[in-house]
């Protein structure tokens, strides 16, 4: 027994603690109502005393500076601890439904089991994000969400710096590597998650699934990254960098009478028909300029310089590559490390943009059922998803956060500050796996978008240490503590199997 | 040092005897280039042959050539492409090196489970050649995977590596579909990588890697291939500079025609007016239709008109593609079945209700003529006796 209940009210109940037991913030209790179980949660801790405040500094102070020995009689009576709880399910048997009646006066609250968890059950096409977790106290049950409904849904991955965010994420990749359901794209500004020099996805036994694509020295199995200039249209600058509107109508206009070879038409000074020939100069210059700074080129009047990643010679196929092999349930990993954040959220925005339009194309022709959900992690989401951003024009990342679901492609968004998400666009985001969070309004923009109540659990998130998460979620039945492994950990549990002996047939071996 | 890089000739690819012929005649053509221009080796990356055991007429063709190419001591060294390769190991290239009239540079040790490939060292130039196969699918990106680099790469002196595989870097838009590997599963620092399998003609020195070529096919190999590359070629390098070089047998007239909003008699009026504008004295004449006739079905078409007239004209080979080219009395059906059984039975209903035969009993007819002509051959049962029995049993049924 933890404690009994003694007072409060629905959603605040107040229980006593018992002496020699203790309570944490977090922490799930079962206690007991007519004919069912009540699955609680402790949001908040104080004491109680049954000496009155008075006399508590009065015998506090003659410790303090007589330094004499007062013991209380039955001292565990009269002092003890108060927790504040919340009820979150009644459950019966195998089934749990919402609370919506309160537990026994006066009846006692004990430990969580795992056998009170029989109604988590495993979903369909489970992602496993990590195991339930009672305050600190780790339980021996696996939290799976059902992915391919979560990850067209969307996902919100908000925590402090160093709470775990890329280990979540990792794990997340890890988990769905060998999974059909789903192919996920990675926009990795911190080259982190394939493990170039250090334990990562590569390291997975279906490792072929994980497709990596650099431009820095691609290792062995790597694609290069190499985007031609071609596959750009001006639609894909949304979101990306600043074009005022004669700018955007400019390259609207060069992408009409030129097509494909729109942007190296407008920075040979190729001209517009005299119909249409209606920009000033300075407009033409700026646009020029911003895409040869954009784009890395160099133009000497004569011939166009490929610098950087894009390119007119190669990489014709690259993104129609990238959406076969995101349809094919793959996991691919673009290393954006080497760009700046305008280049990373381009790229993103070119793979964005063709696997919506080929969703979108699969619905109308009644295919859609047949293909993986897609999913696009995106680190750093106010880049791209801010109020600040969006309202200079929307992106496709807005688009497949308003609309992506209908599609099957949705959006995992990980960021510091949420604060910085619209409102709208939060409360799309169906899922969302809460890390630490220390800042009083970040906390709050996440507690005002969740899709369980968690008015109460502002301190329990301020206060969730490394890999300590809260799930909440549509397709959760409550708001779950979860605590997430070390990825390294996961890698080094990798089973071992007996090296596959190579056949090298064809080859004349000595 | 000059040597000749040649991929995908694919020896006996063409039905048509004409075309078989001529690609034969161009992978002759690039032999004897070879010989005239006096070249320390030839290399293949892959596919000289369309199958692993070729036709005994084209291998005579083309062992007779390898025959003179060694006579004028000028080496050539190969791997198997996708096309010739075979698991079993039992390939006419085989056949070949054992005659010593190639040299199958694909050869390694098993180290731990991992390839190290071994360098074939050209005798007269003292250059290194190594490389790996090509296999259906993509499938040789096992062995990629499975290749001990770093000897390779550190491996002193002029080095060439052949390999048979699309690189995805490279790959242009018409062949997004088809399997590739990424350039980094190639070893690093050779001088010059000879590639083949894709038919396309490339080459450029890339960073950390040297110069990376494919010459395309020697022959085209399709009618797609006849109308893009019209003529193959190959390269022959000297020092850093990769040339190449053309084998023009004949001259290739595309003819394209839409026939959409148009009806028989205009397509065939035009047909007409392209053949009497247009010179096929010795041409290869590839004429390409597409689009939905206006009226009239593509059958209705006189083709063998127009052919008669292209070669009064003296073309030399005659193909037509009407893959495109189809009528509005060809509808789409879309039927949702889950078994082929009610797909027959549903395909039938809905033809049936087009046709005219409702006077009979049409479904049943046509399922029993489905079933008669289903039937196969009986073991020991003639030719001449199975179709006698088809016959009787086909006349019973409509009697």
């Amino acid at each position: 027994m933890k404690g009994l209940i003694i007072s409060g009210e629905f959603g605040k109940i107040i229980a006593r603690q018992k002496s020699e037991q203790s309570l944490e913030i977090g922490e799930l209790l079962i206690g007991k109502a007519e004919n069912n179980n009540v699955l609680l949660q402790v949001t908040d801790l104080m004491y109680g005393s049954q000496i009155s405040q008075q006399n508590l500094e009065l015998i506090s102070g003659m410790r303090l500076e007589e330094d004499s020995s007062i013991d209380f009689y039955d001292e565990n009576i009269r002092n003890y601890k108060l927790a504040v709880l919340k009820s979150l399910l009644s459950i019966k048997e195998k089934k749990a439904q919402l609370c919506k009646e309160l537990p026994k006066f006066l009846s006692e609250i004990r430990e969580i089991r795992k056998e009170d968890l029989k109604f988590i059950t495993e979903p369909k096409n489970p992602l496993k994000i990590g195991k339930l977790r009672s305050g600190s106290k780790l339980l021996d049950v696996d939290i799976a969400l059902p992915g391919e409904k979560v990850f067209s849904h969307h996902i919100l991955i908000p925590a402090t710096t160093g709470r775990g965010k890329s280990n979540l994420t990792a794990n997340m990749l890890w988990n769905c590597i060998d999974k059909s359901y789903c192919g996920i794209l990675v926009l990795d500004p911190h080259d982190e998650y394939y493990g170039r020099n250090k334990p990562g996805l590569k390291e997975h036994m279906k490792k072929e699934n994980v497709i990596y694509y650099t431009a820095n020295q691609p290792p062995p199995g790597a694609k290069t990254l190499k985007i031609n200039l071609q596959s750009i249209k001006p639609h894909h600058f949304n979101g990306v960098t600043n074009f005022s509107s004669p700018q955007k109508q400019a390259m609207s206009m060069y992408y009409k009478r030129y097509g494909k070879k729109w942007i190296e038409s407008l920075i040979m000074d190729k001209s517009l028909d005299e119909n249409t020939k209606f920009f000033q100069d300075g407009t033409m210059a700026v646009v020029k300029r911003k895409l040869l700074s954009l784009l890395d080129l160099d133009w000497n009047g004569r011939q166009l310089f490929y610098n950087g990643i894009f390119c007119l010679d190669k990489g014709e196929a690259i993104i129609s590559d990238i959406c076969t092999e995101l349809e094919n349930s793959n996991t691919v990993i673009v290393d954006t490390s080497s760009f700046a954040g305008e280049i990373e959220i381009l790229i993103g925005s070119l793979i964005s943009t063709e696997i919506l339009r080929k969703y979108k194309h699969y619905k109308l022709t009644g295919n859609l059922t047949q293909k993986p959900v897609i999913n696009i992690i995106l680190e750093e989401a106010p880049r791209v998803l801010g109020k600040e951003v969006l309202e200079k024009g929307s992106n496709i990342f807005a688009t497949i956060a308003r609309e992506g679901r209908k599609f099957k492609v949705g959006l995992t968004a990980i960021t510091q500050l949420p604060s910085l998400i619209p409102r709208q666009i939060l409360a799309n985001m169906n899922t969302k796996i809460i890390l630490g969070l220390e800042m009083s309004p970040e906390r709050q923009a996440i507690i005002d978008s969740a899709s369980q109540d968690l008015s109460a659990d502002s301190r329990a998130i301020a206060s969730l240490d490394t890999g300590e998460a809260i799930i909440t979620s549509n397709f959760s039945r409550f708001a779950t503590p979860i605590k997430i492994p070390l990825f390294e950990e996961l890698v080094k549990q990798k089973k071992k199997q007996e090296p596959t002996k190579n056949s090298f047939s064809g080859i004349s071996l000595s | 040092m000059k040597f000749a890089h040649l991929a995908d000739c694919h020896i006996g690819s063409w039905r048509d005897p004409l075309l078989a012929d001529l690609n034969i005649k161009a992978f002759e053509r690039a032999i004897d280039i070879s010989i005239q221009e006096n070249l320390d080796f030839v290399i293949i990356a892959g596919d000289l042959f369309n199958t692993s055991l070729p036709s005994l007429d084209y291998l005579k063709k083309a062992t007779k050539k390898l025959k003179q190419l060694k006579d004028s001591s000028i080496p050539c060294y190969l791997i198997p492409g996708s096309h010739d390769f075979s698991p079993s190991g039992k390939t006419m290239l085989d056949v070949l090196e054992h005659a010593g009239l190639c040299i199958n540079v694909a050869k390694g040790e098993e180290v731990e489970g991992k390839l190290k490939l071994n360098f074939t060292i050209d005798k007269k130039t003292g250059v290194k050649i190594t490389g790996l196969l090509g296999k259906k699918g993509g499938l040789e990106k096992n062995y990629y995977a499975a290749l001990l680099r770093e000897p390779l790469e550190q491996e002193p002196g002029y080095k060439i590596f052949l390999f048979h595989s699309l690189l995805t870097e490279l790959k242009p838009k018409e062949l997004e579909k088809s399997d590739s590997q990424p350039m980094s599963l190639l070893p690093k620092n050779f001088d010059y990588y000879a590639g083949g399998h894709p038919h396309f003609i490339f080459s450029e020195k890339i960073e950390n890697y040297g110069i990376i070529s494919y010459p395309g096919p020697i022959f085209p190999n399709s009618f797609k291939e006849l109308e893009d590359l019209q003529h193959g070629g190959f390269y022959i390098i000297e020092g850093n500079n990769a040339e190449w070089v053309p084998i023009k047998l004949y001259d290739v007239v595309n003819i394209r025609i839409d026939v959409g909003h148009k009806t028989v008699e205009q397509v065939e009026s035009l047909l007409k007016k392209k053949i009497e504008e247009n010179d096929f004295n010795n041409k290869v004449v590839a004429i390409r239709m597409k689009g939905i006739l206006e009226s009239g079905k593509p059958s209705d078409i006189n083709f063998r008109e127009f052919y008669n007239k292209l070669k009064e004209k003296g073309a030399y080979v005659i193909l037509k593609n009407s893959s495109a080219l189809t009528s509005r009395e060809f509808e789409d059906i879309k039927i949702e079945v889950s078994n082929t059984n009610k797909l027959e039975n549903s395909l039938i209903e809905e033809q049936i209700s087009k046709g005219d035969l409702q006077d009979i009993d049409a479904f049943e007819f046509t399922k029993y003529l489905i079933k008669v002509l289903d039937t196969s051959k009986q073991e020991g049962e003639r030719a001449y006796d199975f179709e006698k029995r088809i016959k009787e049993e086909i006349d019973r049924m409509v009697n």
